[in-house]
């Protein structure tokens, strides 16, 4: 009802049903009906996609990569939620080793934008430079990993590059979703 | 309002906060927050005033359940009325008998209005 209908005299401005003003609109309703059929449908297939990881957290946000010599091999999530907790996982090879040494560069795109808030183990040393941070651990055989705890701040796309000394580099990319 | 609904809003409630204020959970943030919804209500109330069209799709139309005491089948099913929502109405406006009705209504707001027939 419009302000219109104040302007003029008491009466009823909605059709009527027998002597009732119902201001049914069955017509609406049928049209409102099928709309929420879709829309239902259009939820459980979101719900679904949810499920299957499509925004994060699921097997279609899982991802591996491996670079080409070997040396290093990466489990993280290709979708990544804002402001919520994920663990990037490098498993280093027999090559990464050197020396008893493992060198790895990180990119800025992981310690910023994908927001990396503690790297387990300590790296014996962190140097800067190149776009991003160097991390040295101390190691002896293989298997050898390293976890990097990541929470992003805030949605968007972002390109990131991960290389063991004497290694090919991994670049991947990561979106994160509201 | 049933319990189960009852308890669907304030989960729906809960869930809502946690995205409105994340981690932010300052004054100016929830004051910002607050006057944010005041004004969502302020505007949805002012767009359906303006076109009933508007407020059919926010609040819904009412759809007559029973009419001259006749089923309508249609609305009973598209709704999922059950037939003690309608009892239960029935009693609230001194109703005895559902044959006694004339015109049910189910509102808007979700409430059914009950019309006896004349000579009930």
């Amino acid at each position: 009802m419009s302000e219109e209908a104040f302007l003029s005299p008491v009466e009823d401005t909605v059709p009527k049903t027998g002597d009732v003003a119902v201001g049914e609109d069955l017509e609406f309703q049928r049209a409102w009906w099928r709309f929420e059929r879709g829309i239902w449908i259009f939820f459980l297939l979101l719900l679904i996609a949810d499920l299957l990881g499509l925004f994060g957290r699921g097997w279609l946000a899982k991802a591996k990569a491996v670079d080409q010599s070997q040396t290093l091999s990466l489990d993280y999530e290709r979708i990544e939620r804002a402001n919520t907790p994920s663990i990037m996982t490098l498993h280093f090879g027999r090559a990464a080793i050197q020396n008893g040494k493992v060198k790895v560069f990180v990119s800025e795109e992981i310690i910023k934008p994908l927001g990396a808030q503690r790297i387990s183990p300590q790296p014996e040393s962190s140097t800067i430079g190149d776009g991003g941070i160097t991390y040295t651990f101390a190691a002896t055989q293989p298997p050898a990993t390293a976890e990097i705890a990541l929470l992003p701040s805030f949605p968007g796309a972002h390109h990131f590059r991960i290389q063991v000394a004497g290694g090919q580099p991994i670049d991947g990319d990561v979106v994160v979703v509201p | 309002m049933t319990l189960f609904e009852f308890v669907i809003v304030f989960l729906m409630g809960g869930i809502i906060i946690l995205s409105t204020v994340g981690n932010d959970r300052s004054v100016t943030n929830c004051t910002c927050a607050v006057i944010a919804v005041g004004l969502l209500h302020r505007a949805t109330a002012w767009a359906k005033s303006k076109s009933p069209r508007i407020g059919a799709i926010l609040d819904g139309t009412p759809l007559v359940m029973i009419r001259d005491g006749e089923w309508q089948q249609e609305v009973i099913r598209g709704m999922k009325i059950r037939p003690e929502d309608l009892e239960a109405a029935a009693r609230t406006a001194n109703v005895t008998r559902v044959e006694d009705i004339d015109y049910a209504i189910l509102e808007r707001n979700g409430r059914i209005s009950v019309f006896p027939k004349k000579d009930a």
